[in-house]
């Protein structure tokens, strides 16, 4: 198995976490991610705010530079993922757009013909590795641990860009954990917003969806939240300490990207996965439940 | 027999409680049918609104095991097997004030909704006797907005309302004023679009809740994204939402990629970022998750990407 990678920019910087998980699980599988050379930023969100056309030719660019490889490309950011696939929908779906597209990514060589698919590691894994394979892989099974699935809206809406799964009742998530041996509990913001995309200018409301996000795992049973999504991990894990000054109730819980729990059960350590690196400390939660 | 087992979140004015209704399971039912089935055969006291059974009133929107639907043109079967079980929680939409079991309060969402101007204010060349013509080009640009029934749905759903104080507008009256701001009979878009600047418009929180679930399929979010544009070539650049936005756009065009670091300092300002996000920084110094000195470099190619840039804004002309 061979994949385009497209990091997307948090993971050269606040989640490098992620990237070092992401490699060590890649590898550990035997998934071979060759990163894009040349990559840019999918404008997360925020480039069509300023000029749509322009945001759609970024990322046919970043497009492009997969296909070069001949193969597909692969993400572990929600964002980063919807923000591709939208642009190769529009592409794909209006020749006119195309066109117009190509001729500003000709100049650099570069051309986008629609041959490349984009993917998640969360929808490669069970798509293409399989469940069954990943299964045979588990070294330390992660029998005890109680995990929050926190999607995250990207990896789901909007179906008609993202379509992989049922997006008001998915199951990827509580697939892959239950294959590596964890128990997942079931909360009612499982589905829910982090609220990342808009913490700036609405701090005071994105904060209290962290607190939300954070109490109703928590009241569920879990011992973690786990997230497909970087900015998610950000959201609920960097911000926690703020969203906690505006409550009594203690909102603690560690939050861990999809390939450290998936890393964890094929044998590392949590220092391993960079788990450490987090600002809610994981690693007593995990020893407690796992004995790591 | 196979069963549906409806449990209704009640509320009589004073008093609220959760009701259980169960009848025959029949196939290829819409939600409206049940409910109206609930009223006519079971108990008449069950209140719901509900009129043209054609998704064109838009009145029978209802929150099932929590997502929003438009009763009348949603098939209980797709909501079977979306759950896997045909046992259902009912409750009135969200965001809304509720006034009798199922139906919500309309009046303050009118008032709000009176903010962006939802009327023509008409160009001069128009006039009675001339008539207001608008070419068919024209028309497609308003003919998936005008789609709106008022369902209530996108509010019900919508991420920020849910945290949010009153101020941010519903999706359906940003969908009101892009509307009338694209409208070629009307003559002053800045009316309708103002308004929309000065409640919040930047607080949208970009989960795609509203897009995802309007039953008209209209695109809310791109609705969003014009209307930010809009209000910056209005020139509304010095604000948080659009700082952010150009922080983006400004470091693709420079690096190729985000620069973290510098992200908070060109959205909120040196004084605010010092202010504010020293102490979350220095957590994450601590951690080892960030490393302040970590500047990106130019990606392979950035001489194509400001190429793509010049291109992207000789389009744009």
């Amino acid at each position: 198995m061979r994949y385009g990678f497209f990091p997307g920019c948090t993971l050269e910087s606040a989640a490098g976490e992620l990237m070092i998980s992401t490699k060590k699980v890649a590898s550990a599988l035997g998934i071979e991610l060759i990163e894009l050379d040349g990559w840019t930023c999918c404008g997360a969100s925020h480039i069509q705010d300023v000029d749509e056309f322009l945001a759609t030719s970024v990322n046919a660019r970043n497009l492009a530079l997969a296909e070069k490889l001949d193969a597909p490309l692969m993400t572990v950011c929600n964002t980063c993922t919807l923000m591709l696939r939208t642009t190769k929908k529009d592409l794909d779906e209006d020749p006119e757009l195309k066109k117009k597209v190509n001729k500003g990514l000709r100049e650099s060589g570069l051309e986008y013909k629609g041959t490349s698919e984009v993917t998640h590691l969360l929808w490669a894994l069970i798509q293409d590795y399989g469940i069954e394979n990943l299964k045979k892989l588990v070294k330390k099974p992660l029998t005890g641990l109680k995990v929050a699935n926190f999607y995250g809206c990207h990896i789901v809406r909007p179906p008609q860009i993202m379509g992989f799964e049922n997006h008001r009742n998915p199951r990827s998530m509580e697939m892959i954990a239950e294959a590596l041996g964890a128990e997942c509990v079931d909360f009612d913001q499982r589905l829910a917003c982090c609220g990342f995309h808009a913490v700036f200018p609405a701090e005071k409301e994105v904060l209290k969806l962290t607190a939300t996000n954070c109490i109703s795992s928590k009241m569920a049973g879990a011992d973690c939240m786990v997230t497909p999504c970087p900015l998610c991990q950000m959201q609920l894990d960097m911000y926690q300490p703020d969203a906690q000054k505006g409550y009594s109730a203690d909102i603690e819980i560690p939050i861990l990207h999809l390939p450290q729990l998936i890393g964890l059960a094929l044998g590392y350590s949590p220092e391993e996965l960079a788990i450490n690196r987090h600002i809610v400390n994981a690693v007593p939660k995990l020893k407690e439940s796992l004995g790591v | 027999m196979e069963k549906f087992i409806f449990r209704i979140h009640r509320y009589d004015g004073t008093t609220k409680w959760v009701q259980e209704y169960q009848f025959p399971y029949e196939e290829n039912k819409t939600v409206l049918w049940a409910l109206t089935k609930i009223k006519d055969e079971i108990d008449p006291t069950l209140n719901f609104t509900s009129a043209c059974r054609h998704a064109i009133c838009g009145s029978c929107g209802v929150r099932i095991n929590g997502t929003s639907y438009l009763g009348c043109k949603t098939p209980l079967d797709e909501i079977i097997e979306t759950f896997d079980s045909k046992m259902l929680t009912f409750e009135p939409l969200k965001n809304y004030d509720v006034i009798r079991d199922l139906v919500i309060d309309w009046k303050p969402k009118m008032k709000k909704l009176k903010l962006v101007k939802p009327w023509l204010i008409p160009t001069e060349e128009g006039s009675v006797e001339k008539g207001f013509k608008q070419t068919e080009q024209e028309f497609s640009k308003i003919a998936s907005p005008t789609d709106c029934i008022l369902c209530g749905v996108c509010t019900s759903e919508c991420g920020q309302l849910n945290v949010n104080d009153g101020v941010y507008l519903d999706p359906f009256i940003l969908n009101k004023a892009y509307r009338f701001a694209l409208d070629s009979r009307d003559g002053s878009s800045n009316e309708h679009i103002q308004p929309v600047l000065d409640n919040e418009l930047w607080k949208c929180i970009h989960c795609m809740q509203c897009v995802t679930n309007c039953p008209k399929g209209i695109p809310l979010t791109d609705q969003i994204a014009y209307l930010r544009k809009t209000t910056m070539k209005m020139g509304a650049k010095d604000n948080q939402g659009a700082r952010h936005a150009y922080a983006f756009y400004d470091d693709v065009k420079k690096v190729g990629r985000l620069n973290e670091m510098m992200l908070p300092i060109k959205t909120d300002g040196m004084v605010k970022t010092i202010g504010k996000r020293v102490p979350m920084a220095a957590r994450m110094v601590y951690k080892g998750k960030i490393n302040p000195l970590h500047m990106p470099k130019k990606v392979n190619g950035i001489e194509g990407i400001r190429k793509i840039y010049k291109y992207a804004q000789e389009v744009s002309k």
